[in-house]
């Protein structure tokens, strides 16, 4: 069954939510996902931009207002 | 299929300069795009073993600022696309000659070497060339 993981990143700059992200991709299996959570405002867009360039999976963006949630799957 | 390497020439030993530089050589190496980059002139200082960040980085009020808030390191960021991406860091062998340094005077494990620029420019040609 599928896990998902949680990233705080909240306070954070750029690149430092993607490059977390990323990180922890490293070390899940194909199918979980990550749940990164940042007050970065480029991460909503960034994130997306870089899971359409390498080939995973976007899940969802939320915005929370002080904060976005940003869910990707792992797709290789 | 990996995009064209990108080449990042690094000259000036302004933080915010260093700063760009390792964010731009971080994110294209973790987006499967191979970076090479080449540390040369003043921005030589900045990798030098040892320092403290004060001692480190150097820049105007935007610098303060970077560090005041807790931008991520721009060392740790290159060490980071090392880890996560294909990038390679060279140190200029005409500015180790110029301050009579060698590797071993160098940060940790940043670098993959020293080379010299025509070398550089001439793998260059097979990407794109940037310069901070």
């Amino acid at each position: 069954m599928a896990q998902r993981k949680l990233i705080d990143a909240r306070g954070a700059f750029c690149p430092g939510p993607l490059m977390e992200l990323i990180a922890t991709l490293k070390l899940i299996e194909i199918g979980d996902e990550i749940e990164v959570l940042s007050t970065d405002k480029g991460t909503a867009a960034d994130v997306p931009e870089w899971v359409a360039k390498v080939g995973h999976e976007m899940v969802e963006t939320v915005d929370h207002g002080d904060h976005w949630s940003v869910v990707v799957r792992k797709a290789k | 299929m990996l995009s064209k390497p990108l080449y990042i020439l690094v000259c000036s030993e302004n933080h915010e300069k260093i700063q760009m530089a390792a964010m731009a050589a971080s994110v294209a190496a973790v987006s499967e795009r191979p970076v090479s980059v080449f540390i040369s002139m003043g921005a030589i200082y900045t990798f030098k073993a040892g320092l403290s960040d004060d001692e480190r980085y150097r820049g105007g009020d935007f610098s303060s600022i970077l560090r005041e808030k807790g931008a991520p390191d721009a060392l740790k960021l290159l060490e980071m696309g090392k880890q996560l991406g294909e990038m390679s860091i060279y140190a200029c062998s005409m500015a180790l000659d110029i301050l009579g340094w060698d590797e071993t005077d160098l940060e940790g494990d940043l670098f993959d070497g020293a080379m010299g620029l025509t070398k550089y420019l001439s793998d260059a040609e097979a990407g794109q060339i940037i310069t901070f």
